[in-house]
C-alpha cells in the first residue's frame, strides 16, 4: 500500500499524487514498477501510464462513486484469476483543492438532474433526505448524528496526517456549528481533500514473498440501491447492503462476529449509523442510541472508522476505509491501534445516478491471515 | 408524440433534460403533471421510464391527480447555484405522488416548523427562467 500526503491545499497536482501513491506501494512491497502489469485507476481520467513508466497489460478507468475503491479490489481479483495479471495496482489521486483554485465546479458533477431546478445539488441534501427518513421513523436526533461526528473526531485526535489531529470536538460544538442541509450541520459533512493512494493486489502466495506485511481480501460483495427506488423504499435505506453482506460472508467463512472493526463509508453522520444498522451490528432504527452509549468506540460493540474516518480524517472517496482497515491490520496505527485487528469490515458507497438517489455499494471483508 | 415544440426541447435540453421527458414538461405548461404509465399492470413511473416488468411494452404519458405526501425533505441553508443563493433557507422535498411514484419539488407555502413527513400536498405549476414551468407542493388546505 503507498498512501500520500493527505490534505487541503497540498498544492500538488492530482496525477503526481497518484504517481507518489504508485511509488510508495512499489517501495512498501519491495517491487520494481515493471512488476505492476494491470492498472485500475479509480474514477475517470485519461491514462496515466505513460507518466508513471508502467507498463502493464491493460489500464482501465471505473467508477462507482465511493464504491470504486472497494469494487477495483474486487475486479482486481477477478483479473487475476482470469489470468490477466499478477500484480494489479488499483490507484486513487485527486487534487480538489487544486480544482477549487481554477474555479468553477462543474455543475453536473453534483448536481442530480431535475432536482437541480429547484436548488438541489451536493450531496448534502442527497443524504438530508436519508437522514430526515430515519428521524422520522426511528426518532434519531440531532444529537446522535452529532455523537458519530465526535466519536469519529476523538479518533482522529491522536492520529497524525488527518484533518482532526490535535482538533477535538465536543458535542456541544457540533450543535453550534451552522446548518448547511437540514438536519446536517457543518460538522455533520465532510470535505474534500487532497491526496494519492495505490494498492496492489496480488495472489496471497506472491504476497508472502513480497518486503510488506500482506492483507488478505477474504470476502467481497456488491449490492444497488436501484432496487429500492423501483419498489419505493429507497429513502429507508443508505445502500443495498443484504446481498453485498451476504455474498462477502459467504466467500469470507465468517459471520459478524467474525469481525473486529467496520470501516465504513462515510460522507455524512448519517451513513456509518445506518450501515451498522443494515450489517447487523445493531437493531434497525437504534444506530443513534448506539453511537450515543459508545458503542462505535474502540471499547464498544464494534469500533468504527478508526483513524477519523472521511468526515475527520481525509476524503480519499472511499479509500479511506481501506488504507485504515490495511493499517489497523498490520498493527501500524500507533496510538490508535485497537487490541483484537485481525478482520475488518470495510464499506464503498457512492455513484448517485440521478433524480433516484441511489447508491451502489461494495463490502470487502479482509484479514491479516489468509 | 406527434408536434414538440422546439423551444421546449431546447429549454430541456438546456437544463439536462431527457428529450424522453418532453412528454411531461409539456403538460406542466398545459398545467397537467403527468406520470409515465405501463397500461398493462398500471404502475406508475417518473420520469420516463419503462416498467420493471413489462418493459416498454404499453408505457404511456397520463395525467395523474397532483395530490403527494410529503416523504423527506431537506431545507438548504447553503447554495452552490448562484441563481438559489438569495433564497436560502429553502425546501427542498421528495414527494410521493398519490400515484406512487416519488419527485424531487420545492415545497412552497409552508413555514419550515410546519414541515411534517407524510403531510399531504398538492401541486401548483410556477414559470421558471428555464423557460420550463415547475411543478411546486404547497399544502393541501
Amino acid at each position: 500500500m503507498g498512501v500520500t500526503q493527505q490534505g487541503i491545499k497540498l498544492g500538488i497536482e492530482a496525477r503526481e499524487l497518484r504517481t507518489q501513491a504508485v511509488d510508495l506501494a512499489l517501495k512498501d512491497a519491495g517491487l520494481e514498477r515493471d512488476a505492476i502489469d494491470g492498472y485500475i485507476r479509480a474514477h475517470v481520467e485519461r491514462e496515466d501510464l505513460r507518466y508513471m513508466g508502467l507498463s502493464p497489460n491493460f489500464s482501465v478507468s471505473m467508477m462507482t462513486g465511493g464504491a470504486t475503491p472497494a469494487f477495483s479490489l474486487i475486479n482486481a481479483v477477478a483479473l487475476i484469476e482470469a489470468g490477466q495479471a499478477e500484480m494489479v495496482a488499483c490507484v486513487y489521486g485527486e487534487a480538489h483543492s487544486n480544482r477549487a483554485a481554477r474555479g468553477g465546479q462543474p455543475i453536473g458533477a453534483y448536481g442530480y438532474g431535475y432536482p437541480m431546478l429547484y436548488g438541489l445539488v451536493g450531496a448534502a441534501a442527497t443524504h438530508a433526505f436519508h437522514a430526515r427518513r430515519h428521524m422520522h421513523l426511528y426518532g434519531t436526533t440531532s444529537e446522535h448524528l452529532g455523537a458519530v461526528a465526535v466519536t469519529q473526531r476523538d479518533y482522529a485526535v491522536s492520529r497524525p496526517g488527518t484533518l482532526g489531529y490535535n482538533q477535538p470536538i465536543t458535542l456541544q460544538m457540533h450543535q453550534e456549528s451552522p446548518m448547511i442541509a437540514d438536519p446536517f450541520r457543518r460538522l455533520d459533512c465532510t470535505r474534500d481533500t487532497d491526496g494519492g493512494v495505490a494498492l496492489l493486489v496480488c495472489k496471497a502466495e506472491r504476497a508472502a514473498q513480497l518486503h510488506s506485511k500482506p492483507i488478505y481480501i477474504l470476502g467481497g460483495g456488491c449490492g444497488h440501491n436501484i432496487v429500492n427506488w423501483h419498489n419505493g423504499s429507497v429513502f429507508d435505506f443508505h445502500d443495498n447492503i443484504e446481498p453485498a453482506k451476504k455474498r462477502a460472508f459467504q466467500q469470507a467463512g465468517m459471520s459478524l462476529d467474525d469481525i473486529h472493526m467496520a470501516q465504513l463509508y462515510d460522507p455524512f453522520t448519517i451513513s456509518p449509523l445506518m450501515q451498522l444498522e443494515a450489517f447487523g451490528f445493531v437493531a434497525k432504527g437504534q444506530g443513534g442510541p448506539f453511537y450515543g452509549e459508545g458503542g462505535a468506540r474502540r471499547d464498544g460493540r464494534i469500533p468504527t472508522n478508526t483513524g477519523g474516518g472521511q468526515l475527520s480524517a481525509y476524503y480519499t472517496t472511499g479509500f479511506t476505509g481501506v488504507i485504515e482497515a490495511v493499517t489497523q491490520l498490520r498493527g501500524q496505527a500507533g496510538p490508535g491501534q485497537l487490541e483484537k485487528a485481525s478482520t475488518a469490515l470495510v464499506s464503498g458507497h457512492g455513484m448517485n445516478a440521478g433524480v433516484q438517489n441511489t447508491w451502489a455499494h461494495a463490502t470487502l471483508i479482509l484479514g491479516n491471515e489468509p | 408524440m406527434t408536434e414538440i415544440d422546439s423551444n421546449l426541447l431546447d429549454a430541456v435540453l438546456k437544463v439536462g433534460g431527457d428529450p424522453a421527458d418532453l412528454a411531461f414538461w409539456q403538460g406542466c405548461a398545459e398545467g397537467r403533471f403527468l406520470v409515465h404509465r405501463c397500461e398493462i399492470c398500471n404502475r406508475n413511473y417518473w420520469p420516463a421510464s419503462r416498467c420493471v416488468e413489462h418493459g416498454d411494452r404499453a408505457m404511456k404519458w397520463v395525467t395523474a391527480s397532483g395530490e403527494a405526501t410529503l416523504h423527506t425533505y431537506t431545507v438548504m441553508h447553503r447554495s452552490y447555484i448562484p441563481a438559489m443563493k438569495d433564497r436560502v433557507p429553502y425546501i427542498i422535498g421528495v414527494v410521493e405522488l398519490a400515484e406512487g411514484p416519488f419527485y424531487h419539488t420545492n415545497i412552497i407555502g409552508c413555514e419550515r416548523d410546519a414541515l411534517k413527513v407524510g403531510m399531504a400536498l398538492k401541486v401548483t405549476m410556477e414559470p421558471h427562467q428555464s423557460g420550463l414551468v415547475l411543478p411546486m407542493f404547497a399544502p393541501l388546505t
